[in-house]
């Protein structure tokens, strides 16, 4: 059951992206939950035809579940929110992909993105997936306008060159691509059926097996379990990585040093800006050996699940950088690169488990071979860690400051091998840097007498959340505040004394913000009576601050503001309705400066800002919701 | 009669200083004790009791009593015992109590109760010690209200002043603040490595080497570089403490274990991180990070606008919703609703302002 906020943010985010009739169908169905089809009809007020083309589409979008059920033959239709609020983070999606495989890539995706999901075949055929040179739109929630827009200036670079003929070889490598990583997956049939619907299903499947049937108890209801699961894993699996994988590795992703390290030209490594050419490079290199074209019946969709994994080590990326040199960044992402290939899902629960019950989960553990020769070899490696004895470079000019000495080998590192290992040594260390406190970005393990580096995905999840919680706090209370929170982490439930003790603050301060935060939510008391009287001079007062409840209700306050934020633009948008539609005649867009007087360009573009500033707070407000709900 | 009177007081005078001399002056003897001094001829037990109840009645020793009943006798040094004998009785008896409590002192009301004495008795007993200077009263942290006694030659108890962080049972916030600053950076220029000028040279950076030659040269800016994880030069509390009592900046010598309180607060800060379970401590922001923070930090406060960029932030801080007084009660189409809000303009327009 979805929250009031949550409801009301996905019916608003589905009448922003496609209009108010399915908006008016997914809000019914969210407001009754599950409903065939005549009491649909009934709840909705709408007729029979806006009814069967608006489910229709949803269904397309995979934003209506439906279910015939065996036993009655009537199919149920059901909301489903996921699909509903995953628009929201569409603009995101389409600039991860973007900074990873190219505006090409971008452009499938989004197109697949704006159809729900779709047959290669008819993206064959999709007039805007033809030509190579497009401007790539910002799409960002409103991706069909962006579309249209973007038909306007692609027919005057049209001359520019015939790639049409380029089609098939550019569209199924780039699928391929997106597939390999996984961030788009098969349909199967399963997927248009709610979890729940999956789950009651296979039960009753692996329920009426002889050889479950025959067995009784405790075992039965294990064995149950577990075929249960792995029908609806069979059932709902797309995967579609392994198929198109490389070596392990996803193709598309150019090594950074494929042609070797005699090509300096446009590999600055630091900045990690090398897409320009890399998008021509890897579908040169890959069309040598792999040119036959995919089924074109094959159906593909969003793989949301995916997606969120990479966006999540996106975030860790961005933690890391906060408190460590480019170098080091830039190795974690190698590394995390490696895991995101291998990882599926962020987290084995559907829901976050409790702080503290949490065990942790591990990624997959990396060589640290392969990591070296991830790593761009134009990479600084030495020059951003300082030496393990302050004074030695100063001595010895500070050319290689550390790790001959330790190898033992002195001016040989010239030569290959020694070059390796010591890169190895290097790159090992960047990695131990980041396994330090506070944050452990990393762990090693010793696998097969090899080092390996995994992640803890857990621990960092964590991690992001409380530094979320953090930073409201910050904002609203101060650090006084900050500090009071995290001793009430580190030690549990405190009473007011021991608690001065530890943040050695002032009474006076201490109580000022700790009333405000009571106030706010933030903190709470408990009271333990020492004597069945429960008189308040006999009674112990402690304070804690439990993450997970406050976790949940700012997730409800930023569901709740980002619906505020999208209604404040429609609102705005009611009030300069008049203009706004003039802009939007067919005639005047695309050719604005043409026909709009220089006030109403400047109204535009005003308008134009207004309109981005909002959308950028719900894009802010969606990183939160990552953070709370799926990371 | 008088002959054996005068013949006790020589014996307890001699019995005195046997204990004086061969005890140290915490001892607690038992009646065995004081027969084994071979001061009392025959170890003559009568003889020996009424030695100590004399001694007792000129307040040069102190009768009690263990667990077990068995009576036992303290030392009083002689000047101690001037001062007790110029007391009245009342006035010895609250004396005794107080001292009895050592450095912790005690309060009027557990005075009260135990010497059973009336208020205003109590009370001119009281104030007639302390205008002799023999107690003082004590302020005591954890009570603040309580009135509070103790032996005037004696120091409260970490207990009863707080610690090292307070200065007349008040925490001492700018204390605290300084302090803890020195400590920060402190640690921070151990915990980062400061690229020296050769290597900045070929960095095609102008550096000088001193920091003294920093300050002047153009670009105070100097390159910081992390230490690797097995770097063991990080420092220990035991080096913190000593470089904290060395700087001067604190009045008093502090120990280790208030180091540690500081330590672990600024832990809590983000300031620092621990090490090997709190043996060492590394500074997360290097040298001149911090310098610029603390530099920041008395600007900031009377500028508003200044303190809020570099609050750290995220969506929800700020969106105008993440402040806003009234967000619970707002929906659309209420008294409180989005079409409605005021918060919106005036945040629309300054974030386009930028």
């Amino acid at each position: 059951m979805m929250s009031q906020n949550a409801a009301e943010l996905c019916a608003l985010l589905i009448e922003d992206n496609f209009g108010e009739l399915f908006a008016r169908i997914f809000s019914t169905l969210q407001r009754y939950e599950r409903l065939s089809l005549p009491r649909l009809k009934f709840h909705s007020h709408l007729t029979d035809r806006q009814l069967h083309h608006g489910l229709c589409a949803m269904i397309q979008h995979h934003l209506v579940y439906h279910f015939t059920s065996v036993e009655d033959g009537i199919t149920y239709y059901e909301a489903n929110p996921q699909a509903a609020y995953y628009l929201v983070r569409s603009g995101k999606i389409l600039q991860l992909i973007e900074n990873r495989l190219g505006p090409y890539a971008a452009q499938v995706m989004e197109a697949i993105l704006y159809l729900g999901h779709s047959s290669v075949s008819h993206l064959d055929i999709l007039p805007e997936l033809q030509s190579q040179r497009q401007q790539v739109p910002n799409g960002f929630a409103h991706d069909e306008e962006s579309r249209t827009n973007g038909d306007g200036p692609d027919h005057l670079d049209g001359p520019n060159g015939d790639h049409v003929d380029e089609k098939p070889a550019r569209l199924h490598p780039t699928i391929k691509a997106l597939a390999s990583h996984g961030y788009i997956i098969r349909v199967r049939e399963a997927h248009f059926q709610s979890p729940d619907d999956n789950w009651l299903d296979a039960h009753r499947i692996v329920a009426a097996r002889p050889h479950i049937k025959t067995m009784k108890g405790k075992a039965q209801q294990a064995a149950l379990l577990e075929k249960t699961l792995e029908l609806v894993q069979e059932r709902t699996n797309g995967d579609l990585t392994e198929r198109f994988m490389i070596g392990g590795l996803p193709r598309g992703v150019k090594r950074k040093f494929g042609h070797g390290a005699s090509d300096t030209v446009n590999h600055n490594g630091v900045n990690e800006d090398h897409m320009v050419d890399e998008e021509n490079e890897w579908s040169d290199d890959e069309d040598g050996f792999d040119t036959v074209p995919l089924e074109p019946g094959l159906v593909v969709r969003v793989n949301y699940e995916k997606l969120d994994v990479a966006l999540r080590n996106a975030r860790f990326i961005e933690l890391a950088e906060q408190d460590s040199s480019s170098v080091t960044a830039e190795i974690y992402d190698c590394l995390l690169r490696r895991i995101e290939a291998k990882t599926k899902h962020c987290r084995d629960t559907p829901e976050i488990p409790r702080e503290g019950e949490e065990g942790e989960i591990y990624s997959v553990p990396i060589h640290l071979e392969v990591l070296t020769e991830d790593v761009d070899p134009q990479l600084d490696l030495a020059g951003s860690i300082g030496p393990l004895e302050p004074f030695q470079p100063v001595n010895r000019r500070g050319k290689r400051p550390l790790e001959n000495g330790v190898n033992g080998d002195d001016d040989a590192a010239d030569t290959d091998e020694s070059a390796g290992t010591s890169r190895a040594y290097k790159i090992n260390q960047h990695l131990s840097l980041l396994a330090q406190p506070p944050y452990r970005f990393t762990s090693s393990s010793v696998v097969h007498g090899e080092i390996t580096w995994r992640v803890a995905f857990r621990h960092l999840a964590r991690k992001l959340r409380h530094q979320e919680l953090e930073q409201m706090i910050e904002a609203r209370f101060g650090d006084v505040a900050l500090r009071i929170v995290r001793v009430l982490q580190a030690k549990g439930k405190l009473d007011e004394k021991r608690l001065q003790e530890i943040s050695m603050l002032p009474f006076k301060d201490l109580r000022q913000t700790l009333a405000s935060m009571q106030a706010g939510g933030f903190v709470d008391l408990q009271e333990v009576p020492r004597d069945a009287q429960r008189q308040p001079s006999k009674t112990i007062y402690l304070w804690y601050y439990d993450p997970d409840r406050i976790c949940s209700s700012i997730l409800e306050d930023t569901y709740k503001a980002m619906s505020r934020c999208l209604q404040r633009i429609n609102f705005e948008r009611e009030r300069e309705r008049d203009f706004l539609e003039k802009t939007e005649r067919s005639d005047v867009k695309g050719n604005e400066e043409r026909y709009l007087s220089e006030g109403e360009l400047e109204k535009l573009q005003r308008w134009k800002a207004r309109e981005a500033l909002l959308l950028g707070v719900v894009a802010r407000l969606d990183d939160m919701v990552a953070v709370f709900r799926d990371y | 009669m008088a002959s054996a009177g005068s013949d006790v007081a020589q014996l307890a005078s001699k019995l005195y200083e046997a204990c004086l001399n061969q005890f140290d002056s915490e001892h607690l003897f038992y009646q065995n004790d004081l027969r084994g001094l071979n001061v009392i001829p025959d170890g003559d037990i009568p003889l020996l009791l009424n030695c100590t109840q004399s001694l007792v009645d000129q307040k040069f020793f102190r009768l009690l009593q263990d667990k077990s009943d068995r009576l036992a006798w303290k030392v009083v040094p002689r000047e101690d015992a001037e001062k007790l004998r110029s007391l009245s009785a009342d006035e010895s008896l609250v004396y005794s109590v107080i001292q009895s409590t050592g450095r912790t002192g005690i309060w009027v009301r557990s005075i009260q109760m135990r010497t059973n004495l009336h208020k205003s008795i109590l009370d001119r007993s009281l104030k007639s010690l302390e205008g002799k200077n023999y107690i003082k009263t004590i302020h005591n942290v954890k009570y603040p209200s309580r009135k509070m006694y103790m032996l005037a030659g004696l120091a409260p108890s970490e207990e009863i002043t707080g610690g090292a962080w307070f200065t007349d049972g008040v925490l001492d916030a700018n204390f605290i603040n300084s302090v803890g600053g020195f400590i920060e950076y402190t640690v921070s220029r151990k915990s980062w490595y400061e690229v020296p000028t050769a290597e900045r040279g070929r960095a095609k950076r102008l550096k000088t080497a001193t920091g003294k030659a920093d300050v002047k040269s153009e670009q105070p800016e100097k390159a910081y570089l992390p230490f690797p994880a097995d770097y063991k030069g990080y420092p220990t509390v035991e080096s913190i403490t000593a470089a904290v009592n060395e700087s001067g900046i604190t009045p008093v010598r502090m120990w280790e274990q208030s180091v540690v309180q500081l330590l672990e607060m600024l832990s809590y800060d983000k300031k620092l991180v621990a090490l090997n379970d709190g043996r060492n401590y590394r500074a997360l922001k290097n040298p001149e990070a911090v310098k610029a923070s603390q530099a920041r930090k008395p600007a900031a406060e009377g500028d508003e606008a200044e303190a809020a960029k570099h609050l750290v932030k995220n969506g929800m801080t700020e969106a105008p919703c993440g402040q806003c007084p009234v967000f619970r009660l707002c929906s659309p189409g209420g008294a409180v609703s989005p079409e409605t809000c005021e918060y919106f303009d005036p945040w629309l327009s300054n974030g386009l302002g930028f």
